[in-house]
């Protein structure tokens, strides 16, 4: 396998904009993309294209890549559409890296696009539930993250307040984002204060609906020079996992440990060797049971993590510093790529005011999806270095 | 089956999904879920599957109706609903007697935080989920607390 450098990323803002298509969305992404690597369009090779939702609520039922990348100016080349719920963006990446890694081509494209506003937030509620059978008994995924840190609050002891100043910190990194769909700083009171949705979980502690689209150019680390001046950031891994049963006979392993635990290995690092992350917080205290689960601190831990602000901007491991899911918008299949765009920037040390300040050479991106067995249907974990 | 109120009209009522339950045809009877054994490390699934998840070998499931006693593993009160169900509603997972681990809702206590706890003993009833269109009762497996 070769090893394969990213050399330009691009998005757009996320946010709700019922006037935008797919179509401009995705145009807008990849072309930033493009400008950001400096490489001439008819060099890309291969598109991986991750769209989750387009089916039920746009007028492309199909093909959604081709559809995409022939109005911003790529085709006849070979397209690939992947879907995998929230993670059909890693999972596009996924793609495109491993196609320049086994030599089969040298620079391929990856992009994640999604449109959830339709002008009916009904039918887009109900279309974002899709992403398991039990929707139709009424499973929702709030509930999902409510029942899992219900478990863990048992446990642990972890409070509402804990809870809170995580998204204290996220919406704060968010307003210095100018790609965040939400760029409100708020307070520990305004957050509690908000109406519950499913206890433990109050109103602004959950992502939401959100349009947007971003892109990654992976080429051949020994080329890349060739297009780019910028810091080169290699893919050190780029793991995905899908979920498994639990066994009542059997200790049950939650699904991000098992994604982490290859793409550490892949990579030859251990989680102390982390400088940034950007973890899939689909409500946000659920990056406080992220932080033990990738190994940023022993199990029980995560209370304290919050409360002494380690994954801060200024922390010893910033965690969302482009304000995470919950604040910069999720977009489903948008969000893995954006994840990836934040830490390329964070690592080149472009992110501006929402730059972290610990020089990071090696950041984290986890990003989960859906439901089956007994856990998320799909985990990738991408580790990437300076 | 929770019985209908004596004012209420007599509405159409269907399993929101086939092979799931065993829907009482008389009052003596109890319903129970429909789920499979496999013949070889008995694992237990519900719903029924083709193929052992613990041992995945073929041709080793055989159906089996479980009792549906269990104890709740977690559980949240959500006050949001998707399109055409009622909020707020109580969620759970529920660990059964027979060893699956089940998503269902919970019905039969109010959706209060302290009517359930972690660990509480629950019981299976059949009960309206939601109503179509036009207006058939869409009736699943929940699950209630067992009243002492």
């Amino acid at each position: 396998m070769r090893q394969v450098s990213i050399i330009g990323v691009g998005m757009t803002r996320f946010g709700k904009f019922l006037e935008r298509s797919l179509q401009d969305l995705g145009r807008e992404a990849v072309w930033n993309a493009i400008e950001d690597a400096n490489v001439p369009i008819k060099d890309i090779e291969l598109a991986y294209v991750g769209n989750a939702l387009a089916p039920q609520l746009t007028e492309l039922k199909g093909t959604i890549g081709q559809h995409i990348l022939t109005s911003a100016g790529i085709f006849g080349v070979p397209v690939v559409n992947v879907e995998n719920a929230c993670s059909s963006g890693s999972t596009a990446l996924r793609g495109a890296y491993l196609e320049v890694a086994s030599g089969n081509c040298d620079v391929a494209l990856a992009l994640g696009v999604e449109k959830l506003f339709c002008g009916d937030t009904a039918r887009s509620a109900a279309a974002m539930a899709q992403g398991t059978t039990l929707a139709k008994f009424g499973f929702m995924f709030v509930a999902l993250y409510a029942m899992q840190l219900r478990r863990w609050v048992e446990r642990y002891g972890v409070t509402k307040e804990q809870f809170a100043k995580v998204v204290v910190k996220n919406s704060h990194n968010g307003s210095l984002n100018p790609y965040a769909q939400f760029r409100r700083p708020m307070t520990i009171e305004e957050v509690l204060n908000s109406r519950v949705i499913a206890e433990p979980l109050t109103q602004y502690m959950c992502s939401t609906m959100g349009d947007g689209a971003a892109a990654a150019i992976v080429c051949a680390r020994e080329i890349a020079p060739r297009y780019t001046s910028k810091p080169l950031i290699h893919i050190a891994a780029c793991e995905l996992v899908s979920g498994t049963f639990t066994f009542p006979d059997a200790e049950h392993e939650p699904i991000t440990k098992r994604a982490a635990k290859r793409a550490y290995k892949k990579a030859g690092i251990g989680p102390e060797d982390v400088n940034v992350a950007e973890v899939h917080d689909g409500m946000a205290p659920a990056e406080l049971l992220l932080y033990e689960e990738l190994g940023f601190c022993k199990e029980g831990e995560a209370g304290r993590m919050i409360d002494e602000g380690q994954t801060t901007l200024t922390g010893r491991i910033p965690v969302n510093p482009s304000g995470g899911l919950a604040a910069k918008g999720h977009p489903v299949a948008a969000t893995g790529l954006a994840q990836v765009a934040e830490i390329v920037w964070q690592l080149r040390g472009e992110a501006g005011k929402r730059q972290v300040s610990n020089n990071p050479r090696i950041g984290l991106t986890e990003n989960a999806g859906g439901w089956a067995a007994d856990d998320n249907a799909a985990c990738a974990v991408t580790i990437l270095k300076r | 089956m929770e019985a209908p109120t004596s004012t209420s009209t007599v509405k159409k009522q269907i399993p929101i999904e086939e092979g799931l339950f065993y829907q009482p045809a008389t009052p003596e009877e109890k319903p129970y879920l429909i789920g499979s054994k496999c013949n070889v490390c008995g694992n237990v699934t519900f719903p029924k599957m083709q193929i052992c998840p613990r041992c995945a070998k073929r041709n080793t499931m055989e159906e089996t109706h479980l009792s549906g006693k269990g104890k709740i593993d977690t559980f949240s009160i959500v006050n949001a609903a998707l399109p055409g169900f009622k909020a707020p509603s109580i969620q759970a997972y529920v660990n059964l007697e027979e060893g699956p681990r089940i998503w269902t809702l919970i019905t039969g206590c109010e959706p209060k935080e302290g009517a359930l706890k972690i660990g509480m003993e629950v019981e299976l009833v059949l009960a309206k989920v939601k109503e179509d269109a036009d207006g058939t009762e869409l009736i699943s497996y929940q699950f209630r607390p067992i009243k002492k």
